[in-house]
């Protein structure tokens, strides 16, 4: 008897369940038609997207969020307080160097500047009348002595404990001492509306990307400090397609290649090739280490413009 | 529909083509071809060989009989296949060195033993040769349950690995003649520290030396991989541990110390006492004069 009741009882509960998940059901499918009748009504502007298993599909940008979560106080505290423990250095082999220009164009992609606007710039280089020309990458030194902070009359650029040199835009007054400042010529002023200005007018400011750029204020090479904060290499450093930059943390004594990913000792790797700093004589102390162009993989004929090196 | 397909198919008959075409193109002089490779084709060479070949060549060329190539045009030859190793060994060398074409040349960023290990690494391929490779070869027995077992002379600095693998008749023998890798987590990568010839002796045993001058964390510790190289044989086998036998590095926080650079916060105390003073003395000098021209009026009232 106890048994037929229960076997009833669940029985009425299967029933009323599968009312309700069937109730559910339409309801969300009416939720969804009318969502997709609410997109049919405003056919914004779409983006072809790759999904993580290769597929394209096309989304619409109104959907596209962008992904910084963090308030704008914890951003701006954890990018002037830098990650504990690290002191970060970059090694660039400029025999490897063919002028490829990836690395330049993944900065201007991840720190949202224009073709012209460089964090990172690879120059063509003669020292004198005849001696051999080479390409010289050139970020930001992120000095243990910098010029540039200590001209900042608003302690908008600073030093971080992980030894490198931000800028806070939403402190910046545009003074441009510092880029008077600094003997390398890294910073960079947006005189104009900066590129897509009005696409990520709504994104919370990250201090370690410098994005969204603003009018009127200086920026520069961050080492991409927010990948960093993701063990990840800095864009330019993960975007060379010839091996060129290394990147890795002082005290650990080792520097990963971007390309082929090798780690290597940073003391064995800067004493074997004659590692040297840039203006090392202006006691600027950089954290940016230059291997010189000896036994160099390619043909440099000394022209920028030769089809031949720019691969 | 149809039609796109026949377009296509037509497409890739005609790359094909032009890619035969351009191969037959590519001429090596008669002396380059009758270099020898001076490498002989033992166990050894061709691993070395075939790492040189996963950083430099396995991004275009796919892995050898695989097949799987990148889709360029024209395509990238399969390297490990029949059609490819009827070349001479000079003739293969060449090519490397010189490149044509998308393929680079490589004479400046490899260097002559590595190609040389490389066409070793493809000659293990070759059908035709495959009686070279086994001369040198070590026949291990066939097990299961892989293992490496490690232990540390933390006096020394120095590593032993043990390889050892489960007997069809169920006792432990070691691996002779397998490479390991020791690896040492970093930021942004492992670091090799296994040496150049870090392959098992007979017993399955490896002696390896820690570096002395390598910096762990605070006490010294740092994260440990050892793995057998080649994945190929005996899949992935790995042991990780943390050991205590590194350099203690203490981070220096550069902002612990007050310099010009700093910001209002870490600024040197006798740039804020000079500015102090300055602007202390500025301003009572003003209040002074303030003050004396106040007497004066004051004066001027009293007479």
């Amino acid at each position: 008897m106890t048994q037929k009741t229960s076997d009833k009882s669940r029985r009425n509960f299967l029933k009323s369940f599968g009312v309700t998940v069937g109730a559910a059901g339409v309801v969300s499918s009416f939720s969804l038609l009318s969502a997709a009748k609410a997109a049919a009504k405003e056919p914004g502007e779409t983006v072809n997207l790759l999904t993580a298993d290769g597929q394209l599909v096309q989304v619409d940008k109104n959907q596209l969020r962008p992904t910084v979560n963090e308030p704008l106080d914890e951003l701006q505290q954890r990018g002037r307080e830098g990650i504990a423990g690290k002191s970060f250095v970059m090694v660039i082999d400029l025999s490897k160097c063919r002028n490829a220009r990836k690395c330049m164009s993944a900065c201007q992609n991840h720190h949202q500047l224009r073709a012209d606007q460089h964090h990172i710039n690879v120059l063509q280089m003669q020292d004198a009348d005849h001696t051999a020309p080479y390409f010289m990458p050139k970020p930001c030194q992120h000095c243990d002595n910098p010029p540039c902070t200590k001209v900042c009359p608003v302690d908008a650029t600073f030093k971080r404990q992980d030894g490198i040199v931000l800028i806070d835009n939403e402190r910046c007054i545009g003074c441009r001492f510092c880029i008077a400042a600094c003997p390398y010529s890294a910073r960079i002023f947006q005189w104009t509306e900066p590129k897509d200005a009005e696409k990520y007018k709504d994104l919370t400011y990250n201090i370690e990307a410098n994005v969204p750029q603003k009018k009127g204020t200086v920026s520069k090479c961050l080492f991409s400090a927010d990948r960093l904060r993701e063990d990840k290499l800095p864009s330019c450093v993960s975007a060379c397609p010839n091996g060129v930059y290394y990147f890795g943390d002082r005290n650990e004594d080792a520097v990963t290649n971007g390309t082929s990913g090798e780690t290597v000792r940073f003391s064995k790797l800067i004493e074997e090739n004659a590692g040297y700093t840039l203006m090392e004589e202006l006691g600027t102390k950089p954290r940016v280490y230059y291997l010189p162009p000896k036994n160099r993989a390619f043909e440099f004929n000394g022209d920028l413009l030769n089809e031949e090196n720019l691969h | 529909m149809k039609n796109l397909s026949t377009i296509l198919a037509t497409l890739v008959l005609v790359f094909a083509f032009m890619n035969s075409a351009s191969a037959e193109d590519w001429k090596v002089s008669a002396t380059a071809k009758k270099k020898l490779n001076p490498y002989e084709l033992s166990k050894k060479n061709i691993s070395t060989g075939k790492k040189v070949y996963q950083t430099n060549c396995k991004s275009c060329h796919g892995d050898p009989t695989k097949a799987n190539m990148l889709p360029l045009v024209p395509a990238p030859a399969d390297l490990g296949s029949q059609n490819f190793l009827v070349q001479s060994d000079g003739e293969i060398y060449h090519k490397v060195k010189v490149g044509k074409g998308a393929m680079p040349t490589f004479e400046k960023t490899l260097n002559d033993e590595s190609k040389w290990m490389v066409i070793a690494y493809l000659r293990s391929f070759d059908k035709n040769k495959k009686k070279a490779v086994v001369t040198k070869a070590v026949v291990n027995p066939e097990v299961s349950d892989v293992k490496i077992e490690l232990d540390i002379d933390s006096e020394h600095k120095k590593l032993k690995a043990h390889l050892t693998g489960l007997k069809k008749d169920g006792k432990r023998a070691g691996l002779e003649g397998i490479e390991l890798s020791f690896l040492i987590k970093r930021a942004f990568g492992q670091l090799d520290i296994s040496g150049e010839e870090a392959y098992t002796d007979a017993k399955g045993e490896l002696l390896i030396q820690f570096p002395t001058d390598l910096p762990g964390d605070r006490e010294g510790q740092v994260d440990l991989t050892i793995k057998i190289t080649d994945e190929d044989e005996y899949g992935v086998i790995e042991e990780k541990r943390v050991l205590s036998i590194a350099v203690p590095t203490n981070p220096k926080n550069p902002l612990d110390e007050r310099a010009m650079w700093g910001t209002r916060a870490n600024a040197p105390i006798w740039i804020i006492a000079s500015y102090l003073l300055g602007v202390i003395g500025i301003w009572s000098v003003i209040f002074l004069v303030l003050f004396q021209v106040f007497q004066l009026s004051k004066m001027r009232t009293k007479s």
